[in-house]
C-alpha cells in the first residue's frame, strides 16, 4: 500500500476546503489511459506535479463555471492501483471522481465494480462517472451497451484520448458536476464539516468590521498557494 | 524538417541505434548509426531515450522517431545485456487482452504500456493538425445491443 499524502508539504488537503477549489479524482486499472486523458483534455498547458513518494501524479488547472474561476486539482494514480485499492486519503475530501476502463480489455470493466466499492466506501454520493476509453481502435464498441454504472445512474461516455472524442466535454461536465456537489454536499461527513465551518466564521464575524453599507467583510481564510 | 525517419532498429554489437532515413533534398536513403554510451543492464530505458531524443547531434534526426520507439529498442538492448534473447524480448510487448496488468511490475508494464502507445500514436489526432478540433464530440445513439461484457452478471454489474 502506498504510504498517506498527509505528510506531503505541497499538499495541503485543507486547501479543498476553499469555495474556489475542488479535487477531482481518477480511478481505474493500469494502462486504461487515465494519464492520457488528462493531458489531452489540459493540452500543453499541464503542470503535472510527479508525487512518485506517494505514487500519485497531481495536475492543477483553473476552469470557468457559470461566472466563477475554479481552480481544480485533478488526482491520477501513478501506479498504486497496482494494490487493487487505494489509500484513504486519495478518496479525502474528493468532490468527484472518473472512472475509467479500456474498452480492449474486459478485466479493466469487470474491475470498475471494485473501483466503485472502495470510492463508495469513502465517498458515498460524490458525483462519479463512467468512461470508456480507446474508442478510436474499433468503433464498433459504441454500438454497444455497457450496463455497469445504470443501476446507480452514472453518467457514461464513450471516449478517445488520441483522437480527443468526448474528452473535453467528460471533463467540462465532470467540474461542474464537482463544484455542484461541493455547493450543495449530500454527504454525513460534509454537512458536519460545513456546520463546524459556519460555526467557525460566526465566531469570527463577531470581530469583524462592518462597512457603510451594513455588509459585513469577514476576513478570508487565504489558501496557503 | 530536411530527414524524413523512414526505419529504425537497434545493433547490439557495439550497441548503436540504426536509423534509416530520407534526406528530403537529395532524395536519397540513407543509414544513420547512433552509439550507445553509457548504457548497461542496470540502466533506466526511459530515461536513456529521452537523452537520445534531446541529444544536440541527432535530435533533428530523430524527430520522427517517438520516444516510445526509442524506449523499446533500448529494453531490447538490456534484455540482451541481461542475457535474454531476441525472441524472448519481442514476446514480452505482445498484449493479451485477457491479461491483468495491474500484476505486473513496472518494467514489465512498461512494455505493454510501450506497445499500447504505438496504436495511441497511430490514431492519435495532433493539435497542429489543420482539421484538429479541441472539443470534439460525438454523440453515440444508445442502443439495446447488450454487451457480452455484462453477461456473467455478478458483483453490482
Amino acid at each position: 500500500m502506498a504510504c498517506d499524502v498527509s505528510s506531503a508539504p505541497e499538499l495541503d488537503q485543507n486547501d479543498y476546503d476553499a469555495d474556489e477549489q475542488v479535487k477531482i479524482i481518477c480511478l481505474g486499472d493500469s494502462a486504461v489511459g487515465k494519464s492520457k486523458l488528462m493531458e489531452r483534455f489540459l493540452m500543453d498547458k499541464y503542470r503535472p506535479h510527479q508525487l512518485s513518494t506517494y505514487a500519485l501524479t497531481l495536475y492543477k488547472h483553473t476552469a470557468t463555471v457559470g461566472n466563477k474561476t475554479v481552480a481544480v486539482d485533478f488526482w491520477d494514480t501513478a501506479g498504486q492501483e497496482r494494490f487493487q485499492s487505494m489509500h484513504p486519503s486519495y478518496y479525502h475530501k474528493a468532490h468527484a471522481c472518473i472512472m475509467v476502463f479500456d474498452v480492449q480489455r474486459k478485466i479493466t470493466y469487470k474491475n470498475l465494480a471494485n473501483w466503485y466499492k472502495e470510492l463508495r466506501e469513502y465517498r458515498p454520493e460524490i458525483p462519479c462517472c463512467v468512461v470508456a476509453n480507446k474508442i478510436d481502435v474499433d468503433l464498433k464498441v459504441t454500438q454497444r451497451s455497457f450496463n455497469f454504472g445504470k443501476k446507480q445512474a452514472l453518467p457514461f461516455y464513450f471516449v478517445s484520448a488520441a483522437d480527443g472524442t468526448n474528452v473535453v466535454k467528460m471533463f467540462r461536465e465532470m467540474i461542474a458536476r464537482a463544484v455542484d456537489y461541493k455547493q450543495n454536499p449530500s454527504d454525513f461527513m460534509d454537512e458536519v464539516l460545513q456546520e463546524l465551518e459556519n460555526f467557525d466564521l460566526e465566531k469570527k464575524e463577531e470581530n469583524s468590521e462592518t462597512d457603510e453599507d451594513g455588509l459585513k467583510i469577514l476576513p478570508r481564510p487565504s489558501p496557503s498557494r | 524538417m530536411s530527414f524524413e525517419a523512414k526505419r529504425c532498429g537497434v545493433k547490439f554489437s557495439p550497441p548503436a541505434i540504426i536509423l534509416i532515413y530520407e534526406h528530403k533534398e537529395s532524395k536519397t536513403l540513407r543509414k544513420r548509426t547512433i552509439p550507445i554510451r553509457n548504457f548497461s543492464k542496470f540502466s533506466d530505458h526511459s530515461m536513456a531515450a529521452e537523452r537520445l531524443k534531446n541529444h544536440p547531434r541527432h535530435q533533428t534526426y530523430l524527430e520522427g522517431v517517438s520516444q516510445a520507439q526509442l524506449e523499446k529498442l533500448h529494453i531490447i538492448l538490456r534484455d540482451h545485456l541481461q542475457g535474454f534473447s531476441l525472441e524472448h524480448s519481442l514476446a514480452s510487448f505482445s498484449l493479451d487482452p485477457d491479461e491483468d496488468l495491474n500484476k505486473l511490475d513496472d518494467d514489465r508494464l512498461a512494455r505493454k504500456k510501450n506497445q499500447m502507445d504505438e496504436v495511441f500514436e497511430r490514431n492519435r489526432r495532433h493539435r497542429d493538425a489543420a482539421d484538429f478540433v479541441y472539443d470534439l464530440e460525438k454523440d453515440f445513439k444508445s442502443t439495446q445491443a447488450k454487451c457480452s461484457w455484462d453477461d456473467d452478471s455478478d458483483d453490482g454489474f
